[in-house]
């Protein structure tokens, strides 16, 4: 079976994309429970401030997501681009 | 070398796979019972006058966290003494599939159902009232929590018994190990988040019995959405199983299948961990304070969703290396 | 084009049974309600409150119809594969994808009404007026995840039921997994759906 230099490189960026996003899913999966996590503490702490401990929940997530929409990105590139 | 007849590289994968398989399969139910058995010890010094409670909610807990492992052993026996008839190339993938689904997928569970059972020791120290009620709100968790190593035995059974010879043997091999891979590695977060999840529901009705009725529901609740990324790992599976492949002799398509299974895999590790955390404060949350029950519950619903949108990001990224590039 | 018939026939499935539920619970109404009349004021009820605790009084009464009308959409079309020889139409990825863009459509409007255009479009250079295009992303991934997660659970649950049930020759066991992967699993993700969308108007909002 004959491999090409395109062919490797093909293959090479695929198992990079799949790799990059998942690799990249763990740490903003796991960061985002802890934020979820303490809002759920604070919350049975102080029930009473369930509105904006909610949306301070939400938008430490979406910070703390950022990462993983990077890993999206490049897979992206990877998959489409490069 | 590569002269040789398909049925010896099929002896081969059957025996490497059978060691792999129990190998990783063996790594959570040892963590997860040594876990349990130092928090046994720890309880039992505490009170030795309810050494046989402990000693009894021990070995149940650790019964249960057994069972991943047992998965593992079983799927380890049928590769070392099966014989494997019309042996071909792909016969070799689906057991190396089958090995390394069944392995990583023992692991989740392994750990994840030692935490809960440990916990029923310590609460049956402190609440020895309620012992009978901690041990069956143990069994029902850490068995909820086996449910990912249920699904790494069920695509390990499917690779085993299903004939795939009527796929062109490249790219199918890198789907099945795929296939493999992604349900195996998915059932690892999810585990162990139901575990953590499951720990909390039991330290909450040590703490307030009355609660129990109420933080078994929650946990159940939360246990469900946990399970979310091992289900996605798992129809990444069944889409790599059950696909129809073009034969072609290039590299990338074969890649392209390997990574969708590697890449759902380990993007469901994450965000099952992280749900984990989150399941185990709502449940605390809402055995410390039933009055606000609802509002936790929902805010750890909406928490565990928040926090599982990398690993969709993974699955999408997967179906796009299947169906797209 | 393509037409995916079953589904089509599925949702319609689901919609009559919801405009029955509808006629049945408003009709003959009265004080002391009948049955069916408190099934329908529970739905109303609970998920006018939960509007009107994300949003606040006057945006919650203006969208709690639209949320208390996806929510039970969701449910029974996820239930639907309960019954034997219906499928669940969020078994299909465009059912879920298209409410996703019908959420994601409803929350910006809700955002661009409550801001105005300059205020709405200033978000996207924060913090950094380079981060844009990723805020564009963000935002795009938001109905990705939301769909995707209803699509895949609501796939995979039905899959396995499938498999499982023809592995142990549907033996014993398949109520059970429909019970969980239907009924059980059906309701918390229509309820997560239902939730995200709320919170995804309330994050635009405010």
């Amino acid at each position: 079976m004959a491999i090409e230099g395109a062919d490797i490189i093909k293959a090479a960026a695929f198992l990079g994309a799949g790799i990059s996003m998942g690799l990249g899913a763990i740490g903003p999966g796991v960061g985002e429970g802890m934020v979820a996590a303490k809002a759920c503490e604070a919350i049975g702490k102080n029930p009473k401030e369930a509105g904006l401990l909610t949306r301070t929940m939400l938008v430490g997530q979406a910070v703390s997501e950022s990462t993983g929409i990077y890993s999206l990105v490049i897979a992206l590139l990877l998959l489409f681009v490069v | 070398m590569m002269e040789w007849e398909p049925q010896i590289w099929v002896r081969a994968a059957a025996f490497f796979g059978g060691g792999l398989c129990i190998g990783l399969g063996a790594i959570g139910a040892a963590i997860g019972e040594g876990y349990t058995a130092s928090v046994a010890n720890e309880s039992m010094s505490r009170n030795p006058g309810l050494s046989n409670v402990v000693l009894k909610d021990m070995l149940v807990g650790q019964a249960v966290a057994e069972s991943a492992a047992i998965f593992a052993l079983v799927v380890a026996m049928i590769l070392l003494f099966s014989s494997f008839s019309n042996p071909g190339w792909l016969t070799a993938a689906a057991i190396m599939g089958a090995a390394l689904s069944m392995g990583f997928g023992a692991i989740g569970a392994g750990i994840g159902s030692g935490f809960p059972a440990g916990e029923a020791c310590r609460g049956a120290v402190r609440q020895p009232a309620v012992a009978n009620k901690l041990m069956t709100n143990m069994l029902i968790g850490a068995a909820v929590c086996q449910t990912p190593s249920i699904f790494a035995l069920v695509v390990s059974f499917i690779l085993l018994y299903t004939d795939f010879s009527s796929m062109p043997v490249w790219p199918a091999w890198a789907a099945l190990v795929g296939a493999g891979l992604a349900t195996g590695l998915a059932a690892i977060g999810s585990g162990l988040g139901g575990g953590t999840t499951a720990q909390a529901s039991v330290e909450g009705i040590a703490r307030r019995p009355e609660s129990a009725s109420s933080v078994t529901i929650v946990m159940l609740l939360g246990q469900a959405v946990v399970q979310s990324p091992a289900i996605f790992g798992l129809l990444i599976s069944f889409i790599l199983l059950f696909g129809t492949y073009q034969p072609s002799s290039e590299l990338a398509p074969a890649m392209a299948l390997l990574a969708a299974g590697l890449c759902v895999g380990f993007g469901a590790i994450g965000p099952a961990i992280g749900g984990g955390e989150v399941g185990r404060n709502g449940v605390r949350w809402v055995a410390r304070n039933p009055g606000a029950g609802q509002v936790i519950t929902r805010i750890m619903l909406v928490g565990m969703a928040v926090s599982q949108s990398t690993v969709i990001y993974a699955m999408v990224i997967s179906l796009v290396l299947i169906y797209v590039v | 084009m393509v037409f995916n018939l079953d589904v089509i026939l599925m949702t319609w499935i689901a919609i009559v049974l919801l405009i029955l539920l509808g006629i049945f619970s408003v009709r003959k109404r009265s004080l002391v309600p009948h049955s069916i009349q408190v099934l329908g004021e529970l739905f109303v009820r609970q998920f006018a409150s939960l509007t009107e605790d994300a949003l606040d009084k006057e945006l919650g009464s203006k969208y709690a119809p639209m949320i208390t009308a996806l929510f039970m959409f969701l449910l029974v079309s996820n239930w639907l594969g309960a019954i034997p020889h219906m499928s669940e139409p969020t078994k299909d990825l465009n059912t879920p994808l298209s409410l996703g863009l019908m959420g994601f459509v409803i929350a910006h409007y809700a955002g661009i009404k409550a801001k105005g255009f300059m205020g709405y479009a200033r978000e996207y250079f924060q913090p950094f007026p380079f981060m844009m295009p990723l805020n564009l992303i963000g935002e795009i991934a938001k109905v990705i995840s939301v769909s995707f997660r209803l699509f895949g659970n609501i796939m995979g649950g039905a899959i396995i039921v499938l498999v499982v049930s023809h592995l142990i020759f549907s033996l014993i066991l398949p109520p059970f997994l429909v019970a969980f992967f239907s009924l059980f699993i059906g309701t918390i993700q229509a309820f997560v759906f239902t939730m995200l969308t709320i919170v995804y108007i309330a994050v635009q909002v405010k």
